[in-house]
């Protein structure tokens, strides 16, 4: 039973680990839905998804340094 | 027919990304072996691969049944979310707000664990666990470097080159892998699998790339940059928080 649990355990923390990390990229995945379906702008979509995960990354990465710091 | 420029990504980034779990994975395996002898440690790594060899048996045909865009865009979603927590980490380990991950400590530890528990059953057990989890870490990743592109086969391929390499390398040595610069392959690995995420999830939303698959690898040079720009923003930050 504890083998199912750190399995089920370990594939939570695979993606969700960061509940930060994981909203920002969902809603910047929204934003490029809404660019590529709502305006229909393909080009759009790929810059919004791009800088948008560099943003993403940005930010988490910021936020751990100042937890380690703090 | 698979070109070359289609296939080598997937089957490089399937590659360095298994060899960081098989590395895992053998480091504990190796450490069950050491204390209990082979036998447990054989036996509860073959079972995990036997319950692996299954699950992949039975989810792999579901994935025709999926249709290619809704697939591309959660893989990719899925994808960005594992590539980047990585990026993350090999970013603040390598900057220095966090400790770089030691294969030496997780031996020693495995060690001590196993040292108060004489039981063969538990030291197979501790393998079989091991093998299991790190070896899911690496069906997901031969499955999302995979399964969008119709490219299976390559990704299955470099997971197992990375599988034949840290086996041939680790039996020669008979030691633990410490030697491998683990966060420099998590860096790559992060690096790789964010492009991944990226140009699938735009994919997945029917917005097609210019260049096509050769803007996998403008995008992965744009992240190795971003990444190595943010260490050199917080390396000096790191050294002024321990000064």
């Amino acid at each position: 039973m504890s083998v199912v649990l750190e399995v089920l355990e370990e594939l939570w923390s695979m993606f969700v680990g960061d509940r930060r990390l994981t909203l920002l990229l969902l809603a910047v995945v929204a934003l490029g839905a809404a660019a590529a379906y709502l305006i229909r702008q393909p080009m759009l979509a790929i810059a919004v998804v791009f800088l948008g995960a560099v943003g993403v990354l940005a930010d988490s990465v910021f936020q751990g340094a100042r937890k380690a710091k703090g | 027919m698979l070109d070359l420029a289609t296939a080598a990504p997937a089957v490089g980034a399937a590659f360095v990304a298994s060899t960081v779990e098989v590395v895992e994975a053998f480091t504990i395996v190796l450490a069950v072996a050491t204390l209990r002898g082979w036998r447990p440690a054989l036996t509860g790594a073959v079972a995990a691969l036997g319950v692996l060899a299954i699950m992949v048996a039975a989810l792999g045909p579901l994935l025709n049944l999926v249709p290619l865009h809704g697939l591309q865009l959660v893989i990719g979603i899925l994808l960005l979310l594992f590539g980047l927590g990585w990026l993350r980490k090999a970013v603040l380990r390598a900057s220095g707000f966090m400790a770089l991950h030691d294969e030496d400590a997780i031996f020693d530890r495995e060690r001590a664990k196993i040292g108060d528990e004489v039981a063969d059953v538990i030291a197979m057990l501790a393998s079989f666990k091991a093998v299991l989890l790190e070896g899911l870490e690496v069906v997901f990743i031969v499955l999302a470097v995979g399964a969008g592109r119709g490219l299976m086969i390559p990704a299955a391929l470099g997971a197992l080159g990375a599988f034949v390499v840290v086996m041939t390398f680790g039996l020669m040595v008979r030691k633990p892998l410490a030697r491998v610069p683990e966060n420099t392959l998590k860096f790559g690995v992060g690096v790789m699998l964010s492009a991944f995420g990226v140009f699938w999830t735009c994919e997945g939303l029917g917005a097609p790339w210019p260049g096509d698959d050769l803007a996998l690898f403008g995008l992965a040079g744009a992240f190795l940059v971003i990444a190595l720009g943010l260490v050199a923003i917080l390396k000096p930050r790191a050294a002024a928080a321990t000064a």
